[in-house]
């Protein structure tokens, strides 16, 4: 493989993700308007809000703060790099923990009510969603015969059929990264239930920006997990419809219903989706799947 | 060559432990600890460089009578310290138990080597076997523990000063203190080197020792009762030890020689699987493991750099070292699947435990402890790729463990606290320890660092062992995902305040303190960038001697690590984080104008204060806490499940063995 292609698609990576990530916000935005019987804002409405949020003032309460900020955004666009790059996937999951622990850490740096609830808040998401995403490598790594991305497209043969328990799994930890109800303990993705953002409340200006951009890399990041379930043969493009299928059905979830306690949460992910990608793994093991 | 760096390494400093044993004045004090810690850290890198391992040594005969003696000297001041203990504050559980493991230990070790032994002192050939595993525990010891030492000056000149500004000390104990400190580490350096079980005993009888008296330092009732249940629990170990040394020389292969046993092993030899099994209970015992945890919490009355240098970084370590060094003797059994099963559910529960705490120094030691069993785990998995990743965190735990502690001493001694909540905002007073401190917690928690590569390692090593492998991983994921919860809640603490105008000042530096602490964050960072070189310097030759394989553990490439299943490629990473987090760190700053008070409904009474107005127009003083579920995960909650877990895994673990 040539150097330039190395790059080539390291940076193809780096400039699309946000874009698609952005629309899918906006999509998000519009569908959820219309299922709430509103007619929402433009679909590019993200991008001009980014855009209105990076020509504001800045305005922090502490050094620390920002530097979380760049960290959470530069370490997620490293992450999709490590992706894209067909690196070894726990190693994209670690480099994509260090990025995610980046909001709760700066929002911990304020002393803020508001914030530090928020913060800790979203350590117990992450101890929610953690253990299911690290797991989730596993059985895809019995399948593919290594760790490394690059693998899963040289295994020749999609990985839902023997994997839907793991799946499963996955989209409930996801759910939770990406903030939707249930899973919302922290901040709700749309602003639709609350005025103070837990997490983000002491964010503003061009630094919200920057963690709004790395969502959007996070949730392309996220989906292209879930595609990996099918990216090979003459059905690759299944892949596609997988992740925004997926992404569809969160949607739904998402507006019918109600934020839970983090305790449910944490019973929820620790019970339901550890014991299926434990079991899935069980399954492999045994020769079952 | 070699007699003169064992005598560096182990003689040197005890001769010296001697010394301070009679010096009063500070300075001369410190200058014997500092040219101690100048001639360890110097023969452990002589012994790195030794061309040829495993380099076999036995030193005159009459070293051995020294030994046996010294031996039973040790146990009977473990009985008279007992005994003193039920005259003085009556009978208790500690001092009875002391006295009967003691016994347990002594009169069955005495009867064999007196009576039923063909010679006594027992001789083995070697009696001391150097290889890289030995050598590797070397330099973490003599580097490591030379610069806690070093450190320990400054932090006893201000720890007794306190004490004494409190009234609770009259005249200074330091030499007491050093004495121990450096007997311990020749102690240490005697412990990995040796090959004749009894002299391994011996060392490890000497670190209980030394473990014991540092933990009652202080002398208050508190440390005195911690001290006799590190005591009695560690004699757990040495009753495993005698009875391991008894079972071996009456089996087939008529022995007390490590090598041996482990050049055996147990599926040639299946009755060597009992000694083997005790062993690793000593190992246990020693690396506080469920249900021994207790100990070590006990522990964390003592001076930190007690903690620092027995607790985290080097006396602990014995006990996973043990248990590392005869892995390939259990390589195959079901011992081995169970010791793994054992190690991921120490690890889980002790992170999960940490999360409850809000003591400092007790997070810091249900973190090792957790980390010790992700030692132990890897030693259970058995394969070369886990024995690689468990020599791996071997070194890296010990230096940002070691590091840890040490930060934790250095802020206690400016705010004189050990409670996280205490810590609140310190960030704006002593910006560079806090660095530091912060810097550490991230090598133990997020990638690129060592800690995590090896996490990364142990997973991937994990996930290839057939159908327990389930198991093991389920205990290794939801554990790894408690950590991350316990560190980040820390270092929150430690960040959160007001805004504050203008550039925080800079504290002074002390140099037994920052400069200690920079050097050991620079040997944390620079082994993490370089550990394609590490594995290939010191571990890959290691797994070689032990009988592994090393090229299906990792090979390197680009400096990067590559398993069969997996790749790591380290220094990148490294290069994003610095461009990504310190360059923000470093170089901008938030400028006055730019800064604002936090959220608070629009009541905030005026920036630059922490006030808001509350009911009645009254000005309230904003608080804010750490979380700490206590209801749910507390130890007063969990510890009802915890032991008899503990318990039961071992009681398991040795019914399998015996049938």
């Amino acid at each position: 493989m040539s150097t330039g292609w190395l790059i080539g698609s390291a940076v193809i990576a780096v400039i699309v993700a946000p874009l698609v990530g952005g629309l899918l916000r906006g999509i998000d935005r519009k569908l959820t308007a219309h299922m709430q019987g509103r007619i929402g804002p433009p679909i590019i409405q993200p991008f001009y809000d980014v855009i209105k949020l990076l020509g504001k003032k800045p305005m922090v309460a502490g050094r620390a703060q920002l530097v979380f900020a760049y960290g959470f955004l530069a370490l997620i666009v490293t992450a999709v790099i490590f992706f894209v790059r067909g690196q070894d996937l726990l190693v994209v999951l670690f480099i994509l923990f260090f990025g995610s622990l980046c909001l709760p850490l700066g929002a911990l740096s304020v002393k803020s009510p508001y914030s530090q609830l928020g913060g800790h808040r979203e350590l117990l998401q992450f101890l929610a969603y953690e253990p299911i995403l690290l797991l989730a490598a596993i059985p895809i790594a019995l399948k593919a015969g290594g760790f490394p991305i690059a693998n899963i497209f040289e295994y020749g043969q999609p990985l839902l059929p023997d994997l839907w328990l793991t799946f499963v799994a996955l989209f409930i930890a996801l759910a939770i990264v990406m903030r939707k109800s249930p899973f919302d303990i922290s901040s709700s993705e749309h602003a639709h239930q609350e005025l103070v953002r837990g997490v983000i409340t002491e964010y503003s200006g061009p630094y919200l920006a920057l963690i709004e951009i790395g969502h959007w890399y996070e949730m392309v990041l996220l989906l292209s997990i879930l595609g990996l379930f099918w990216v090979v043969g003459s059905l690759w493009w299944l892949s596609i419809i997988i992740a925004l299928g997926s992404w569809f059905i969160m949607l739904i979830v998402d507006n019918v219903n109600a934020r839970l306690t983090w305790s449910w949460m944490l019973k929820f992910a620790w019970g339901a989706g550890v014991t299926l990608v434990a079991l899935n793994i069980l399954f492999i093991n045994l020769g079952w799947m | 060559m070699i007699d003169s760096l064992l005598g560096l390494s182990i003689f040197f400093p005890i001769i010296a432990g001697f010394i301070c044993l009679g010096i009063k004045n500070h300075k001369a004090r410190g200058s014997i600890v500092f040219l101690t810690a100048v001639v360890l850290i110097t023969s452990s890198i002589f012994f790195l460089r030794q061309g040829s391992f495993p380099i076999e040594y036995s030193p005159a005969p009459t070293w051995g009578w020294v030994i046996l003696v010294l031996n039973y000297v040790i146990l009977a001041y473990f009985l008279f310290v007992a005994i003193k203990d039920f005259a003085q504050r009556g009978i208790s559980r500690h001092n009875v138990l002391t006295i009967a493991l003691t016994l347990a230990a002594g009169i069955p070790l005495a009867i064999f080597e007196f009576s039923q032994a063909p010679h006594t002192p027992l001789e083995v050939a070697p009696t001391l076997y150097i290889d890289h595993l030995s050598v590797i525990m070397c330099l973490i010891i003599s580097i490591i523990g030379s610069l806690i030492a070093v450190y320990a000056i400054r932090y006893m000149k201000d720890h007794e000063e306190h004490r004494m500004h409190l009234g609770e000390l009259k005249e200074t104990t330091q030499p007491r203190f050093f004495f121990f400190m450096l007997i311990f580490l020749g102690a240490m350096n005697g412990l990995v080197f040796a090959n004749n079980l009894i002299w391994l005993a011996f060392f490890w009888e000497v670190t209980t020792l030394a473990c014991y008296a540092l933990i009652r330092h202080d002398e208050t009732p508190i440390a005195i009762t911690n001290a006799f249940r590190a005591l009695w629990m560690c004699l757990i170990g040495s009753v495993g030890f005698s009875l391991a040394i008894i079972f071996l020389w009456n089996s087939p292969l008529n022995t007390i020689s490590l090598t041996e046993v482990i050049n055996s092993g147990a599926l040639a030899y299946p009755v060597l699987l009992l000694p083997i099994a005790l062993l690793c209970l000593a190992g246990l015992t020693k690396a506080a493991q469920v249900p021994f945890q207790s100990w070590l919490l006990g522990a964390m009355v003592a001076p930190t750099p007690v903690s620092a240098l027995l607790h985290s970084s080097t006396m602990v370590n014995a006990g996973v070292y043990l248990v590392l060094r005869i892995a390939p003797a259990f390589q195959g059994t079901h011992l081995s699947t169970l010791i793994a099963i054992y190690g991921g559910a120490v690890f889980l529960i002790t992170a999960i435990l940490a999360i409850s705490q809000s003591e400092g120094k007790k997070v810091l030691a249900y973190s090792t402890i957790g980390n010790l069993g992700l030692i132990i785990l890897c030693a259970g998995i058995n394969t070369s790729l886990a024995i690689a990743v468990g020599i791996m965190l071997l070194i890296f735990h010990a230096i940002s463990k070691g590091l840890l502690f040490l930060c934790a001493g250095a802020i206690e001694h400016h705010i004189w606290s050990r409670d996280i909540e205490d810590m609140e905002g310190i960030a704006t007073k002593l910006p560079v320890l806090t660095g530091i401190t912060i810097i550490a917690m991230f090598s133990m928690l997020v990638a690129p660092f060592g800690v995590l590569i090896t996490k990364w390692g142990a997973m991937e090593a994990a996930s290839g062992i057939g159908v327990w492998s389930t198991l093991v991983l389920v205990l290794l994921m939801l554990g790894s995902g408690a950590t991350t919860v316990f560190w980040a809640k820390w270092i929150g603490r430690f960040l959160c305040h007001s805004p504050v105008p203008g550039r925080a000042k800079k504290e002074p530096f002390i140099p037994l303190y920052h400069g200690i602490l920079l050097i050991l964050i620079g040997c944390a960072v620079v082994l993490s960038v370089l550990i394609a070189a590490v594995y290939n310097g010191v571990i890959a030759p290691g797994l070689t001697e032990a009988g592994y394989n090393a090229a299906s553990a990792f090979t390197t490439s680009a400096w990067f690590l590559k398993s069969s299943i997996g790749i790591f490629a380290a220094w990148p990473i490294f290069i994003i984080i610095a461009l990504a987090l310190l360059i923000p760190s470093l170089a901008t700053r938030a400028k006055p104008e730019e800064s604002h008070a936090s959220y608070m409904c629009g009541e905030n009474v005026e920036i630059g204060t922490d006030e808001f107005v509350a009911v009645a127009d009254e000005r309230t003083q904003l608080k804010t806490g750490g979380f700490y579920i206590e209801s749910m995960l507390g130890e007063g909650n969990l510890n009802r499940f915890v032991v008899p877990i503990g318990v039961v895994l071992l009681v398991i673990l040795f019914v399998l063995v015996v049938i």
